[in-house]
């Protein structure tokens, strides 16, 4: 006998948890039929199938432009966080300091933050030094928000392996930065691919912090909040939305499924030595 | 980067043995803290700052005063706005931590071979687009929307008198707000449930206690620091959540978020206000965060 759970309850509880699966990919399954409807709003019945709403936002520059400006700041920020990161996860798994349970607070504070309360601080910084608001002040911010995330799945990785290699390398004569070099960082590397995909994908997300430090140049997110409060070119929206959506989908999955293969090849191949 | 602590050759053969293999402490966590610090702490310290008007970019005389505090106390409409965003917060947190309780525990303790799929298929909507998927309800509960024109279309509902109460209300603002974090709390109660030791519902089993005897004395307990967590996970994120009221929430959905970010727009700017609202949900979330770090720790970061 199952002491967790009786055969009906397991049955009734797949059922629930088919229903609720259903009812989150239910929204994205909508958009997706409607990206393809002729109808100009999203309403029933449908009106037929076309791709004119796709190819009219690959032609649409405002949208484009949007994407591009995004990517730049994903790609920036993500870097800046990993860079931060792998160096606070180094020191905080490798070393031994007196008041570390207060700098991995003061690392993973921003991941409590509220967004509002940390888009304005940003606002009235740039604004006390003067700082012109630009793409640059949206890498800064990202920068911040994302860093605490790169920590939680660096850290885990440098805790998993066996420390004894770097030692090996040290007393082999290389540097300490060899060693993180040619024994670290290639032992990590997954964890540094995940750490810079979740960043990326935060700050291409990402709406509240920029909507205060954004220049003249907007962002995807900040793009579509205003397709969304005016929503003349809505079935053009839904388009670009469906392809981000599948797109972001795909990477995440890819990144998981990705970083557990090349984790568990690390596992087998340290424990047969 | 430079090596801080390249010493010579005989330093490091009398470095005691202890496992000190890269760069040196403060050269790690210099670059990192400095961030923070000037980028985090000092805009916060900024806010702090102009809500005791000790600093302002009005022209004009200022001092230390508790004006806008004592304005904001004895306010009212912000603090009933405060009370309003908790006790959505609380609603939406508290429904969902149920709803992701069974999901959880269907997927820790059901047995079935394909969890981590089945873990990563109820994820994958939290890593997607915030925005993308309240835009997706926003295409539903509209007045032409999904759900209304799917009514007239089939009779149940005349075109004149559209379910105008889904979108633009509480109701769509709770909707929303728990459709997003529901994928994100089984998380932690699945962490939870899945380090259980099977061995003490056996033993529970043995002793004659029923499913239900045991669930409720052994595997709820152990679980609840996970349910901790879930909660706080939701509650304190969407406790100054602004942009998906601003989206679906029409007037009756407006919350202390919106609030603050209007005291900041451009219509009747009042910054020290502001200031003084976001220091105050800052001190909240803080106070939440402190009373329930270890619920909130991740386990690894801070061991030595």
């Amino acid at each position: 006998m199952d002491v967790a759970l009786s055969k009906n309850g397991a049955r009734l509880l797949r059922l629930f948890f088919i229903v609720v699966v259903a009812f989150l990919y239910a929204p994205i399954v909508i958009l997706l039929i409607f990206s393809f409807n002729k109808s100009a709003v999203p309403t029933f019945p449908l009106s037929g199938f076309t791709l004119h709403w796709y190819r009219a936002f690959l032609a649409n520059s405002e949208i484009r432009g949007a994407l591009e400006t995004s990517a730049i700041i994903a790609a920036l920020s993500s870097a800046g966080a990993v860079v931060l990161g792998v160096l606070a996860s180094i020191a905080l798994t490798r070393h031994r300091f007196r008041i570390k349970p207060a700098v991995s607070a003061l690392l993973l504070s921003p991941l409590v933050i509220p967004y509002v309360v940390f888009g304005i601080s940003l606002l009235l910084l740039f604004h006390t030094l003067g700082v012109p608001r630009s793409l640059l002040t949206v890498v800064i911010g990202h920068i911040v928000i994302s860093l605490p995330y790169t920590i939680l799945v660096l850290v885990p990785r440098l805790d998993q392996i066996d420390v004894s290699l770097e030692e090996a390398a040290f007393d082999l004569g290389a540097s300490r930065l060899r060693t993180f070099r040619s024994i670290t960082l290639p032992l990590i590397l997954p964890a540094v691919v995940s750490a810079f995909l979740i960043a990326f994908t935060t700050s291409f997300d990402e709406y509240a912090v920029a909507s205060f430090v954004v220049g003249t140049r907007v962002t995807f997110p900040i793009y579509l909040y205003s397709a969304l409060r005016f929503p003349s070119q809505l079935p053009q929206v839904i388009a670009v939305a469906v392809v981000v959506l599948v797109l972001s989908l795909a990477v995440v999955v890819a990144a998981e499924v990705g970083r557990r293969f090349v984790e568990r090849r690390f596992v087998a191949l340290e424990s047969s030595g | 980067m430079a090596i801080a602590d390249a010493g010579s050759s005989s330093q490091r053969a009398f470095r005691p043995r202890r496992l000190r293999l890269d760069l040196t402490t403060p050269t790690l966590l210099g670059l990192p803290l400095a961030w923070l610090g000037v980028f985090f702490l000092v805009p916060i310290a900024i806010v702090a700052a102009y809500s005791f008007d000790v600093y302002s970019l009005d022209p004009g005389p200022h001092g230390f005063t508790l004006t806008a505090w004592h304005d904001f106390l004895h306010s009212s409409v912000y603090l009933a706005l405060f009370w309003k965003s908790v006790k959505l917060s609380l609603t939406v947190s508290a429904i969902i931590v149920v709803l992701a309780y069974p999901l959880a525990y269907y997927l820790a303790l059901s047995g079935t071979k394909r969890k981590y799929i089945l873990l990563l298929l109820l994820i994958a909507p939290f890593l997607t687009s915030y925005l993308l998927r309240v835009l997706a309800w926003k295409v539903i509960l509209g007045n032409q929307g999904v759900v209304n024109t799917f009514l007239f279309w089939t009779g149940l509902r005349s075109p004149d008198h559209p379910l105008s109460q889904l979108l633009y209300s509480r109701f769509a603002v709770m909707l929303v707000l728990g459709y997003i974090w529901l994928p994100f709390v089984a998380l932690p109660i699945f962490v939870s449930l899945e380090s259980l030791d099977r061995r003490l519902l056996e033993a529970a089993s043995d002793l004659g206690a029923s499913r239900l005897q045991a669930f409720r004395r052994v595997t709820l307990p152990l679980s609840l620091p996970g349910v901790v967590a879930a909660f706080l996970f939701v509650f304190i994120p969407t406790l100054g959540e602004f942009v998906t009221p601003s989206l679906v929430g029409g007037t009756s959905g407006y919350l202390y978020g919106n609030q603050i970010v209007d005291l900041f727009g451009t219509g009747f700017p009042d910054w020290e206000t502001g200031s003084v609202l976001a220091i105050f949900l800052l001190g909240v979330v803080a106070v939440l965060t402190v009373v329930f770090a270890r619920f909130l720790q991740p386990r690894q970061v801070v061991a030595d």
